[in-house]
């Protein structure tokens, strides 16, 4: 008895020692006039940037990390914590307002608007922007690596049909990339209505599954990274970690056109501090911070005036800033309804099963 | 002890094998100058000075080390009064119902668990963050308390209460120097697995965290999708070297008092 006693009053002790160093710890950065919630990424904004911020304005960041989309968005629809900015994906943007969990942007808060490409505004997720300001964007494309391939080259997406091929293209498992690669090999739009065209696409889908070795998640990068795969469809910003890490790996957007992906600053509902919301959108936006942040994380950044900051041989790299011409292939995607995406998961089952 | 024979010596090297390399691949990254996992260029600190110099990464490192503690002694604590209540408890079918709740509870997933605590705790007002995350851990924590304790309760040969009542023992006493003793080695074992269990939990701190407050399982899933930077190899690596420690510890010490499973003690 003594001895568990003992041990309850020492494992106390610890907890209570720990709880005083972390508050100390916590005190250091306790002050100013008011602090904001940030609900990002993991790993997508440099933190340094933060306390620049925090000095710069007086505000303090709790910032917080989620690993998905749709786990964000739970957590903001419960309430519970007063998030004052998120950063969710077009699709999870448009989810997002039509459940009202979205605080309209002022702009006369946001001067620095003025630095992003107008390319990026007013957009058929957000109409005017007037609840998302975008932070960083990027494609869909096919990530390959031509020492394992003898030097072949993809410029369409037919090139994944290529019976040289076989048991090498890695796909991604989501159905909109997947079934969408399908519709742009053969030239329809990625946000097709008519289920005549996704059954090609899906018909076709289903030609390519001798050359399909795996449909995988986010393990793609490692699998790039020790050349264990020659072939995969992927997003711009992992095809950058791929090619940051191994050198041979290159990227291209195919020309029959492709998805064009957004993360955009958001104001949650749950926003307490509203005033600061709209500072730290402000500060990300100024050209500085903007490259700055884009030089950390690696994605592309929609801020023009930040462009000119970067390392030119970053920015000039079409395969991550496609020009003008390649980008009117592009397109976003538009939240399709909960009927048609069952649709699109369907035939996304309906291809898996088909594999062998 | 009976000397192995080569088949089973092997198999046994094997498992171990497969038990402890992941963790040394990680560990011995955590050195690498290079900034991935892919090919080691040169031996460097810089990831282990990073963690320090790190003060987020610190104070979530003790916010989980915290909340491991205190959720694990809490429902310790709770679980086995409930062990006892169980144990004691007069009517069979009552008995096994409510065990069979307990062990529910051990399989249902976390997600469920953590997605119900999550609408819980916003309906009745409590403000996520720490209390919410400590609390949800107690929560999940209790079942395996109940489950390693109720074993030993069992095994316990039942006339040694008799025979200390018989002797003049009150309550209290029996309490405290027969049955406490007895299933020692059932508490320090589930509180050392509440513990584990805490410390490694995802889906549900994940639901419940908020305000700031944030777990290590928390913030390495969300940093995954740009690929775990080595940072995390080095802290993995500070990590299991601790917990070595901690366990070489235990046992020097449970070796030199070498304390009896059973019996009467004051």
């Amino acid at each position: 008895m003594k001895s568990i006693i003992q041990s309850a009053i020492l494992i106390l002790l610890v907890a209570g020692i720990l709880l005083f160093i972390n508050a100390e710890l916590n005190k250091g950065s306790k002050s100013g006039t008011g602090t904001i919630t940030v609900y990002n990424w993991g790993e997508y904004i440099d933190p340094d940037l933060i306390k620049q911020f925090e000095e710069e304005t007086g505000i303090k960041v709790i910032y917080e990390t989620f690993d998905s989309n749709e786990g964000m968005m739970s957590k903001i629809e419960q309430g519970g914590t007063a998030y004052d900015i998120s950063v969710p994906s077009e699709y999870m943007i448009e989810m997002m307002k039509e459940k009202n969990l979205l605080l309209p942007v002022d702009y006369s808060k946001i001067p620095n608007i003025k630095h992003i490409d107008p390319y990026f505004l007013d957009l058929p997720f957000d109409p005017g922007n007037q609840f998302s300001v975008p932070y960083f964007w990027g494609t869909v494309g096919i990530a390959y690596n031509p020492t394992l391939l003898e030097g072949q080259t993809f410029e369409s997406w037919d090139d994944l049909w290529d019976p040289s091929l076989k048991q090498r293209v890695i796909l991604v498992d989501s159905a909109r990339e997947t079934i969408g690669m399908g519709l742009n090999s053969l030239g329809y739009s990625l946000n097709s209505t008519d289920l005549g065209e996704l059954r090609e696409a899906t018909d076709k889908l289903k030609t390519l599954s001798p050359n399909v070795k795996a449909v995988i998640g986010d393990e793609v990068t490692q699998l790039m990274i020790n050349n264990e795969a020659a072939v995969s469809l992927t997003w711009s910003g992992q095809a950058a970690d791929m090619m940051y890490e191994n050198e041979d790996i290159d990227y291209v957007v195919p020309e029959e056109g492709s998805n064009l992906w957004f993360d955009n600053i958001v104001i949650p509902k749950t926003a307490k501090n509203i005033d600061g919301a709209h500072a730290f959108i402000n500060f990300m936006l100024d050209p500085e911070v903007a490259a700055q942040n884009a030089d950390y994380v690696g994605y592309s950044t929609p801020n023009l005036s930040a462009l000119d900051l970067m390392d030119p041989e970053v920015v000039e790299d079409e395969r991550f800033y496609p020009d003008i011409e390649t980008r009117t292939h592009l397109e976003v995607y538009k939240n399709l309804g909960l009927e048609l995406l069952g649709v699109y998961n369907e035939l996304f089952l309906e291809f898996k099963m088909d594999m062998k | 002890m009976e000397r192995l024979g080569k088949l089973p010596k092997l198999y046994l090297a094997i498992v171990f094998i497969i038990l402890y390399a992941p963790i040394f691949y990680l560990i011995f990254y955590s050195f690498n100058s290079g900034g991935g996992m892919s090919n080691f260029e040169e031996f460097t600190w810089e990831h282990y000075a990073a963690v320090f110099e790190d003060k987020r990464l610190i104070i979530i490192v003790l916010n989980t080390i915290i909340i491991a503690l205190l959720s694990a002694l809490l429902s310790t604590t709770i679980g086995v009064i409930g062990a006892l209540a169980i144990y004691f408890m007069r009517n069979k079918k009552m008995r096994n119902a409510v065990l069979s709740l307990n062990n529910i509870l051990m399989v249902s997933p976390d997600v469920i668990i953590g997605a119900s605590f999550l609408i819980l705790f916003t309906m009745i007002g409590v403000k996520l963050g720490f209390a919410s995350v400590l609390i949800s851990h107690i929560a999940f924590s209790i079942p395996i308390v109940v489950i390693m304790v109720l074993p030993k309760l069992s095994e316990m040969n039942t006339s040694l209460i008799d025979a200390a009542l018989d002797l003049g023992a009150s309550r209290k006493d029996v309490m405290t120097r027969v049955i406490l003793p007895f299933i020692k080695p059932g508490i320090f074992a589930g509180f050392f697995l509440a513990l584990t269990y805490s410390l490694d939990d995802f889906a549900v701190t994940f639901f419940v965290t908020g305000n700031g407050f944030s777990t290590l399982s928390v913030e390495i899933y969300s940093m995954a999708r740009t690929g775990i930077s080595l940072t995390i190899n080095a802290l993995s690596g500070l990590i299991f070297i601790v917990t070595v420690a901690l366990v070489i510890g235990y046992y020097a010490i449970s070796r030199k008092t070498k304390m009896p499973l059973a019996g009467v003690k004051k």
